[in-house]
């Protein structure tokens, strides 16, 4: 009894302990920088075992490794990853396909020049041993009724489409919101049949500069009417996809645009904070992943898209993991001269054959073959 | 009688260097680096005698796949006109003056821009020297937003196209953000520099630079004899002709504008050159947070210059700030300013503010009445 008493006592001691470091300012970290308060479940509490599966080994890995990711070129494919293949001998880990051509694909338009009803390379992929990730450059008809975009804006490319309208019943915006969401929920439903889970990053760098110097503007329409609005948007698109769709396999990551805490969904809307750099220096960089890692203790801190910037080139990834940020996973992103035989490889706009070289040799890149194992496939 | 012969021959000789010829007014290299961040400025005095018609050309190697140009003017670094803000590079790269492009040179000058490309020589053709024949006379298309309207235009207007010619594209009702597309017959762009080339003015002059495009052009074609087809948004095609040059070219470089001499960085050097810092605050040199992201605070920049021989009794000054908002590197509210005397200014990097701003951010370094010859970053141990 007495050392049952004991056991209870340190026990509660060790739950105040650890509710105490919850609340703290300063998360608790390991040796290797990453927090260890990260959440053990996905916020969607039926995520299916294929999701769990993917989060649990990107937990695993957290801090030790970081996974691979190459973006598809402009839309649906493999191709930067076919590239990195080509150039090295070896698959990035995740894919990630982007639903920016919606209103091209074949089923909703008859000279459409792609079809996202077409999974198969999503299929391989996965079988594969690759993870499936998905983003939406969510495009809208802009101001002169035939283009579509998505930039805010009045000028005729542009668009004005508002989240605040798009948000209340009864507006035009509405209807074409759900219209959207529900044409894209049927693209991820056949991925979620077919027990594909999805690294899904909807809205993405929604503040733009606003937050970061006077007169900073948001980048995409999701953005335009601010962060309450924004955090509005992200909330009804969660409900719709999870709680309507009963979409299960979904991982769902949030970017920061850093300082921007107004315009994050909430911890139970989130399950990865990610971050998009194009000034990926080694030192910018440690310094941002400490800061999210603070301010997100919870969530697995990620390198959402990344790449040369006009001015810099990407430091190695030798040399980002040296400063000490310990991103989950990065992704470069698509060159569209390169893809389109235009130039050589080693003047890849964003990462070349030699970058790709280093990360793997730097011992700390996890590749698909090795990702296929964790995912005891 | 023999000084009447002199003066005649005099006026012949004055008449015949009148005539029109393509006159080189800046001679590189100069390297437009990647990022925007290169330019060099023509000045005023080469276009003294441009007028309306005539045609800049700037001759370049080195160009990437993704390379751009830009003719801005120094007044803002804006677009010369709207249609020169930026375009993609395939060969030499040119502009028409027009009455709105005419006051700006003759005032300021102009400036190239761009990136991923190198200068070789930049020339003034004058209008007398070019010819134009119109090969395809309509019907006129009205260019859509959404580029689906196509302009067919026969292999047989182009047979008597030659290496070096322009392909004129007369255009009207022309759109803000308007844009142009030349495709093959089977709807591919004919090279990066016109897969959407921003379109202004009343024309939009496309220059053949290479044997293969005036052999797809004539002989490459479909069923009906279609080998090039006309794209784009927000204009109206009304005409095509070929643009020829008939005149001939001046060799003599000698009033040309000089680019400064381009110096191989050494190691550690982050600059070499002459950059001059005019006494009205107007020069600066940034750098990018590349080269610093191994630093530590025992690490230095060295500093080369010259001062500037009319200072006005001013001293000549540096200060160093971060790339951001150009506040004082180190985080004082005021700028640090650092007098010069012509010997090398040692900047020690021991100042952890401005060490972290330097390794975020780069640096800015701005000043007045000296002309910056070198920057190095010495490494503790090297």
């Amino acid at each position: 009894m007495k050392k049952s008493l004991l056991m209870l006592v340190m026990a509660s001691l060790c739950a105040g302990a650890m509710a105490c470091a919850s609340d703290s300012a300063e998360p608790q970290t390991e040796a290797t920088g990453v927090s260890t308060q990260v959440a053990a479940t996905l916020v969607n509490p039926n995520a299916t075992p294929e999701a769990v599966k993917v989060y649990d080994v990107l937990r695993q890995l957290y801090g030790r490794k970081a996974v691979s990711g190459t973006v598809a070129h402009v839309n649906w494919n493999t191709r930067e990853a076919q590239n990195v293949h080509e150039w090295t001998g070896r698959w990035p880990a995740i894919n990630v396909f982007d639903y920016m051509q919606m209103w091209a694909s074949k089923e909703v338009n008859p000279d459409g020049w792609l079809d996202y009803r077409n999974i198969d390379d999503a299929i391989d992929w996965w079988a594969n041993g690759g993870i499936v990730g998905c983003m939406w450059h969510w495009n809208v008809r802009a101001n002169n009724g035939s283009d579509w975009t998505c930039t805010p804006g009045t000028e005729p490319g542009q668009t004005t489409f508002s989240p605040l309208k798009a948000l209340e019943s009864g507006t035009a915006e509405h209807t074409q919101l759900l219209k959207d969401i529900d044409q894209v929920a049927g693209y991820l439903q056949l991925l979620q049949r077919q027990g594909i889970p999805v690294l899904w990053r909807p809205l993405h760098e929604a503040a733009g500069n606003a937050t970061e110097f006077e007169g900073g503007k948001a980048w995409f329409w999701w953005g335009a009417d601010g962060a309450e609005a924004y955090v509005r948007l992200w909330r009804l698109l969660y409900d719709r996809l999870v709680s309507h769709h009963k979409l299960n396999n979904l991982i769902w990551v949030w970017n920061s645009q850093m300082n921007d805490p107004d315009w994050y969904p909430g911890d139970s809307y989130v399950d990865i904070v990610g971050r998009d750099n194009y000034y990926a220096l080694q030192y910018p960089l440690a310094k941002e992943f400490r800061q999210l890692t603070a301010e997100y203790p919870t969530k697995l801190i990620t390198l959402a898209e990344c790449g040369n910037g006009d001015e810099v080139r990407m430091s190695k990834w030798s040399a980002i993991w040296r400063e000490g940020s310990r991103w989950s996973w990065f992704m470069t992103w698509y060159d569209y001269d390169y893809n389109e035989g235009r130039k050589d490889a080693a003047d890849h706009q964003f990462a070349n054959p030699e970058w790709w070289q280093d990360a793997w040799a730097s011992g700390v890149v996890v590749d698909r073959d090795e990702m296929k194992q964790l995912l005891n496939k | 009688m023999k000084q009447l012969t002199y003066i005649a021959l005099l006026m012949l000789w004055a008449g015949l260097t009148a005539t029109a010829a393509e006159r080189t007014i800046l001679l590189g290299p100069k390297t437009i680096g990647a990022g925007w961040k290169d330019n060099v400025v023509i000045m005023p005095e080469q276009f003294q005698s441009v007028a309306v018609g005539d045609i800049i050309t700037v001759y370049n190697d080195r160009a990437k796949g993704n390379a751009q140009g830009a003719f801005q003017d120094p007044k803002d670094w804006s677009g010369i006109a709207e249609e020169y803000g930026y375009f993609g590079i395939a060969g030499p790269f040119r502009m028409t003056v027009t009455e709105e492009i005419l006051p700006k040179l003759k005032a300021r000058g102009v400036a190239i821009a761009g990136h991923d490309y190198r200068i070789v020589k930049v020339t003034h053709t004058p209008a007398a020297d070019i010819v134009e024949r119109i090969v395809w006379r309509g019907p006129s298309r009205q260019m859509k937003d959404d580029w689906s309207v196509y302009a067919d235009v026969p292999a047989a207007a182009f047979r008597e196209l030659r290496v070096g010619d322009g392909l004129r594209f007369h255009v009207s009702r022309v759109q803000q953000g308007a844009a142009l597309k030349l495709c093959d017959f089977t709807y591919n762009a004919l090279d990066a520099s016109v897969g959407g080339a921003p379109v202004g003015g009343d024309a939009f002059t496309y220059y053949v630079t290479t044997p293969a495009t005036v052999a797809q052009l004539t002989q490459l074609k479909n069923a009906e004899g279609i080998s090039m087809r006309v794209s784009g948004k927000g204009y109206r095609l009304d005409k095509i002709g070929i643009v020829s040059q008939v005149g001939g070219v001046d060799e003599d470089e000698s009033g040309a504008q000089r680019c400064p001499p381009e110096y191989v960085l050494a190691p550690g050097e982050l600059f070499r050159g002459e950059k001059a810092f005019p006494m009205d605050w107007s020069g600066n040199q940034r750098f990018t947070a590349e080269p610093f992201q191994e630093c530590t605070a025992a690490d230095c920049l060295v500093i080369g210059n010259t001062l500037l021989p009319d200072r006005g009794g001013d001293k000549a000054q540096l200060s160093m700030r971060e790339q951001r908002h150009w506040q004082e590197i180190t985080g004082a509210e005021e700028p640090l300013w650092m007098d010069l005397d012509g010997t090398d200014l040692v900047y020690p990097l021991d100042n952890a503010v401005a060490l972290d701003n330097i390794k975020t951010r780069g640096v800015v370094i701005t000043g007045r009445g000296f002309v910056l010859n070198k920057v190095e970053l010495i490494h503790v141990g090297e």
